[in-house]
């Protein structure tokens, strides 16, 4: 009973925290994922314009090839509007969380241990480490590689 | 040459034409021995700075390495790659790589 007690009390007390993201408006990885879920992770989902084919499959990808996707959308070096403009916005942290999101591997092949199977030396620091500040302007330290 | 044979002649072509469109993955396995000093044989890559290519969408693979050929995208090493590449190439190419394990939809 005493367990229950504490779990109750755990899960108010997460709910309390996310109700405390929500009214900050701060956004999350989560949200940041969704985004990217919005095209990505639809089956058969298409880009509109200017031309029409099938956005890319990002699940077991590379982490460091992905950041340095967005890195390069971020500094104008790869042109397509709508991650262009994702990719504004997002710090070099998101980036790597973002990454980690993809490149793990997809949880139908492995059901544990998902961070080892997926060799992440790259130049990209782990989530882990502080990040550099936010919005501190399009040039990203990395964003040339 | 009978009418039947001039028929079944248009028609053979018709059918091929689609094919020619989608590309031949066994063709494509002859085609990217380059391809594989990075992309690695089955696709995933040799490095991590290198994108896998397995399972990815064939019809992405050709915009991709449309955008390489005309400019579009731009990347040292891949418009070396890309220069030579026919449209039947890359179909070829792009049949091959989609047709291996690995990439998937993740939601």
């Amino acid at each position: 009973m005493h367990s229950l007690r504490v779990l109750a009390c755990a899960c108010a007390a997460f709910g309390a925290l996310a109700a405390t993201a929500a009214d900050t408006g701060k956004i999350t990885i989560q949200n940041r994922i969704a985004q990217c879920q919005g095209c990505h992770g639809i089956q058969g989902w298409k880009t509109a314009f200017p031309e029409v084919y099938p956005v890319p499959k990002l699940g077991g990808q590379n982490r460091a090839y992905i950041i340095a996707a967005l890195k390069a959308y971020k500094s104008g070096e790869r042109d397509f509007a709508t991650m262009r403009a994702i990719a504004a916005d997002l710090s070099d942290k998101d980036m790597e969380e973002v990454a980690a999101y993809y490149g793990a591997p997809a949880p139908a092949q492995t059901a544990s241990a998902a961070p080892a199977a997926q060799p992440a030396p790259a130049p990209a620091a782990p989530a882990t480490v502080p990040a550099p500040t936010a919005g501190s302007g399009g040039k990203a330290s990395g964003a040339k590689r | 040459m009978n009418a039947t044979a001039k028929i079944l002649a248009a028609a053979l072509l018709a059918a091929a034409a689609p094919a020619l469109a989608a590309g031949d993955a066994e063709v494509g396995k002859k085609k990217s021995t380059p391809c594989q000093a990075c992309h690695g044989a089955n696709g995933m890559s040799v490095s991590p700075e290198f994108p896998n290519l397995a399972g990815q969408h064939q019809e992405y693979l050709m915009a991709v390495l449309r955008h390489y050929k005309n400019g579009k995208r731009k990347n040292v090493i891949m418009q070396g790659q890309v220069k030579e590449l026919t449209e039947r190439d890359i179909a070829d190419l792009a049949a091959w790589f989609s047709s291996q394990q690995g990439l998937n939809v993740k939601y």
